[in-house]
């Protein structure tokens, strides 16, 4: 009985180094990084032989929105990251109380794209007003897919966390590492978007 | 044990909003009186701190830290490519718009 209980607690014990989640997953964030970065080049190129009707109509938006929707996926990677640990260390609570968290401030994200999308189109800035508002509208709503995505792989990782019978570590982590790509990518469209000149 | 971590994660998330509100200054430095005005510096810096931030979501929120030498180094060489990539574009593209 000890001898069981000390191997499984030798199990448990966290390895020194370790890949978070399973490496599939770590496949498909890197292609998709490399898809993005490639319309992210796309999108460069096209703004420098058009500069005056980038700036032009780059001028429309507004950072406001931009820095909020940053700063909510960022809420919301920070809370996954806590739920990964809290899951580890058994704390299955807590996990599910930042799983939660990771949802809600997803949620503000959509709320606030969908409003500023709603604001764009009031003003006459559809996906064929011009070129800027038509990388704009492709790149956001891209992003929302994959964001509306994030929601069903948080509802696997909350299904995990609620019975004791499943529980998957490696999943949870799966899915964490999903989220904070979609976290990472709006980043780089964030300053794409509203920054760049 | 999960003190520190926990602490460790507010600081990243900080450090991160930090960044994002620096470009609230480096939104307006190139522009006048609300006009918007080309600037290779500010798109520039737009575009590395997106991915030092990045690499601080690799590292820290997605655990990169702890992971195998092949994913570190796969995952820095990736920030590095986009860097490529990003800059290349928009210089090369300015090059030829002359």
């Amino acid at each position: 009985m000890t001898n069981l209980q000390e191997s499984t607690e030798q199990a448990e014990r966290k390895p020194a180094r370790f890949v978070p989640g399973q490496p599939d997953m770590w496949v498909f964030v890197l292609f998709e990084s490399l898809l993005f970065t490639g319309y992210f080049s796309v999108y460069l190129i096209g703004r420098i032989q058009n500069r005056d009707l980038y700036l032009h109509a780059q001028a429309d938006l507004d950072l406001r929105f931009g820095i909020f929707n940053t700063i909510a996926l960022l809420l919301s990677s920070w809370a996954i990251a806590r739920c990964v640990q809290a899951s580890r260390e058994g704390a299955y609570r807590d996990a599910l109380r930042d799983a939660f968290l990771t949802i809600g401030f997803g949620v503000a994200f959509l709320v606030s794209k969908v409003i500023e999308w709603t604001k764009e189109i009031r003003l006459g800035n559809t996906f064929t007003s011009n070129e800027f508002f038509q990388h704009f509208f492709f790149l956001t709503s891209i992003h929302l897919l994959h964001l509306l995505i994030g929601f069903i792989v948080m509802g696997v990782a909350v299904y995990q966390l609620w019975s004791p019978a499943r529980r998957s570590q490696q999943l949870v982590e799966t899915c964490a590492t999903y989220w904070h790509t979609v976290d990472f990518l709006w980043v780089l469209i964030f300053a794409l978007l509203y920054v760049v000149r | 044990m999960t003190g520190t971590f926990n602490k460790r994660l507010a600081i990243v998330w900080l450090v991160l909003t930090l960044m994002t509100l620096a470009y609230i200054w480096l939104d307006h430095s190139a522009d006048d009186d609300g006009v918007y005005r080309a600037s290779t510096v500010v798109t520039v810096a737009a575009i590395l701190i997106a991915l030092v931030k990045v690499r601080i979501i690799f590292r820290e929120f997605m655990e990169v830290r702890h992971a195998p030498a092949l994913l570190r180094r796969l995952t820095d060489a990736w920030v590095a490519l986009m860097a490529v990539c990003l800059l290349g574009s928009y210089f090369i593209g300015s090059a030829l718009a002359g």
